[in-house]
């Protein structure tokens, strides 16, 4: 027997987006980081051009196939670094969507941020999330907050990279009709 | 609202970098400031293995000869700090580490399976390691 799948336009962009996170995450996690917990998170780009481009919607869908998938094909699902990276793209794709929901009235529409402040927000509240998760779950100790301020340094750092990066693919890739 | 290359900065990207860098500058200001907030330190834990913790207090300067899984490992108090001055390990991070003067300070010989910590008057807390 055969299986029938009818899938839209929509889906085919879902997987192409997801699988592109997919590899570049699981390529990133092959690079050894300098610092534990800094991470360039690029494919957090892919997040969030998704999210400028084709709405919070598919965003969420990429998010969650990325975080599941990869953690499948590095054999860490459901393990604590599956519950940091899962709250952590959670928590930042809420605040995207919270700030976009605050510039919707018309007279503030001109003032919705652009790439790069969205990329800040995301970056920060992607390491608050999971440093919370981590602190609270794993770790409860006073002394690691010592690291929240370096953590969050280097995430506005990373965030202002990712989100020029996302707006030269949001140049190049997203054309107007989708929006 | 300007560009530069292809690359768009509206003036909400520098209000939102505004608040993350005073976020993160008010961050510093509370964590790494003088580390009064959980009190002074008052003893020091000594365990071996998962023995419980003997207590020590800091005021009275003394040097401790405790035994662990490969030998003898010496801990000295002087004028309310701490340090490991003898272990009996081959890499010797413990004694390197020097002295233990804030609270929740600890320095551990992972071989001679001893750590040292240092515990506070306001909280007494306790480190939970995750699984893995």
């Amino acid at each position: 027997m055969k299986l029938h799948f009818t899938t839209t336009h929509e889906d085919h962009r879902v997987a192409l987006l997801a699988a592109l996170a997919i590899s570049i995450y699981i390529v990133e996690s092959a690079f050894p980081s300098p610092l534990p917990g800094v991470k360039p998170g690029l494919a957090n780009v892919i997040t969030l051009f998704t999210f400028l481009c084709y709405g919070w919607k598919i965003a969420l869908q990429v998010s969650l196939l990325r975080v599941i998938i990869s953690s499948l094909l590095l054999g860490t699902f459901l393990s604590p670094t599956f519950l940091l990276s899962l709250s952590g793209s959670l928590l930042s794709l809420a605040i995207l969507i919270l700030v976009q929901y605050l510039f919707r009235p018309h007279y503030l529409v001109k003032y919705q941020p652009s790439a790069i402040g969205y990329a800040m927000l995301a970056s920060v509240s992607h390491i608050s999330g999971q440093f919370l998760v981590a602190w609270y779950f794993f770790i409860p100790h006073p002394e690691l907050f010592k690291l929240l301020p370096i953590l969050m340094s280097f995430a506005v750092i990373l965030g202002i990279v990712s989100g020029i990066i996302s707006q030269l693919l949001i140049n190049k890739f997203c054309s107007k009709n989708h929006k | 609202m300007f560009t530069i290359g292809h690359v768009l900065f509206k003036v909400t990207d520098f209000f939102i970098l505004l608040l993350i860098g005073s976020l993160i500058f008010w961050l510093y200001v509370v964590f790494w400031s003088t580390n009064t907030q959980y009190g002074e330190a008052e003893t020091l834990l000594v365990q071996f293995s998962d023995q419980s913790a003997t207590e020590y207090p800091l005021h009275t300067d003394r040097i401790i000869n405790i035994d662990g899984s490969l030998g003898s490992s010496i801990i000295e108090i002087k004028q309310g700090k701490a340090r490991f001055i003898h272990s009996s390990c081959r890499n010797q991070f413990c004694v390197s580490h020097g002295w233990l003067s804030i609270v929740g300070d600890s320095a551990a010989c992972l071989p001679n399976r001893i750590s040292i910590h240092l515990k506070g008057s306001l909280i007494p807390y306790d480190a939970i390691a995750g699984s893995q």
